[in-house]
């Protein structure tokens, strides 16, 4: 067994990482996200015609909420885009010379497909539509 | 910072002597440098002037021998490569993340080195030596020149979240050493060492952070170089 040095979250949050660990920050931020999104379904299931009703219809209410929706689209979306980076760049070697550029058009074909429909949703929220 | 002129610098050191303290604590420091000085340069002055009992690694300080590996700012650089005028007048120096503490800056390479020995690092051809050198064309060679510049400093490694994670993962720099060998033509262990890399504790481990590369003073690919291992284990379909 090795003999290392326990590091702290606070001690590798510190660590002064470029672009590419904020992405991965970024990464993990969003795959719990979505864990958290299928547990609440999870929740509301459980307690579906139990003696909980309440709970279920109002965990229900929540996650079908508009800031849940987004944020759970964004979750679901830049998880998404980053994890096909990823899957690029382990397939194509070469590629990661230009990884900097390669982040850049990650987030320029996410910014729109994440913004529209964001955008969207916000706007029927105050329409009242939703 | 006018070039040449003397200047101070506040240096904020991360101690612990094992003998002495319980915890580690914070050292304040002065020092006066110039500004094509080396933060190496700013550690000796405070060594060699305001406390002797500090304690770090260096030997060559010209960026060959990877003894002076620390976390300057933040981040993994040799101190006998950074400036001072790059890193300003506020300057933090701990030791190097997940490797166990000696004394101050020093810490146990020991893990580290037993890693690099997990991928045989070194040539492996069981066939009877020629009468004159085992011959590579100027193409072959150039297949893994980026990863002979490995200094073993360990600074890749030790900024990488997936070691800090997990201790037994091999981590960046034993990659960049087994890359070394398994895309050289003259070499007949490759598939071993793709075997060993295939392990839980191997490759798979890496997430593509790049703190590796961005730490490297050697400015070697290193995440390009795990990545070519990945592909060569899928392409030999280990
Ligand atoms: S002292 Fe040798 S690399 Fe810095």
């Amino acid at each position: 067994m090795l003999r290392t040095r326990r590091v702290s979250y606070l001690e590798g949050l510190r660590y002064q990482g470029k672009e590419s660990m904020l992405a991965w920050v970024l990464h993990r931020i969003t795959g719990l996200g979505i864990l958290f999104f299928v547990g609440t379904h999870v929740v509301a299931a459980f307690f579906l015609n139990a003696i909980g009703d309440n709970i279920s219809k109002s965990v229900t209410l929540w996650y079908e909420s508009t800031p849940f929706q987004i944020f759970i689209y964004f979750c679901v979306l830049y998880h998404a885009f980053n994890g096909l980076r990823l899957v690029v760049e382990d397939f194509y070697p070469p590629v990661l010379r230009y990884r900097r550029e390669l982040l850049w058009l990650q987030w320029l074909i996410f910014l729109p497909v994440f913004g529209l429909p964001a955008f969207l949703m916000v706007l029927s929220l105050f329409s009242g539509s939703a | 910072m006018a070039q040449g002129e003397p200047m101070q610098v506040k240096l904020k050191i991360r101690r612990f002597n094992p003998e002495t303290d319980k915890k580690r604590w914070w050292g304040h420091y002065q020092a006066e440098v110039e500004p094509t000085d080396r933060v190496l340069d700013a550690l000796h002055y405070v060594k060699w002037h305001v406390d002797g009992t500090l304690a770090f690694r260096r030997s060559c300080a010209h960026g060959i021998c990877g003894s002076d590996a620390m976390l300057i700012n933040g981040r993994n650089q040799l101190a006998c490569k950074v400036l001072i005028k790059e890193v300003g007048r506020k300057i933090t120096v701990e030791p190097l993340l997940g490797l166990p503490v000696i004394k101050d800056l020093v810490v146990d390479m020991e893990p580290f080195f037993e890693q690099y020995r997990a991928v045989k690092p070194y040539l492996v051809n069981d066939d009877p030596p020629p009468a004159t050198e085992r011959r590579q064309s100027i193409e072959e060679r150039e297949r893994f020149d980026d990863t002979t510049k490995c200094i073993l400093c360990a600074a890749c490694t030790t900024s990488c979240p997936s070691f800090w994670a997990r201790s037994d993962y091999l981590g960046p720099a034993a990659i960049v050493q087994a890359h070394r060998f398994i895309f050289d033509s003259r070499d007949q262990a490759s598939q071993e060492r793709l075997q060993i890399l295939a392990e839980s504790n191997g490759v798979w481990r890496c997430r593509n952070i790049y703190n590796c590369t961005e730490a490297c003073p050697r400015e070697i690919q290193v995440t390009q170089a795990v990545a070519e291992v990945k592909r060569e284990m899928m392409r030999r379909r280990v």
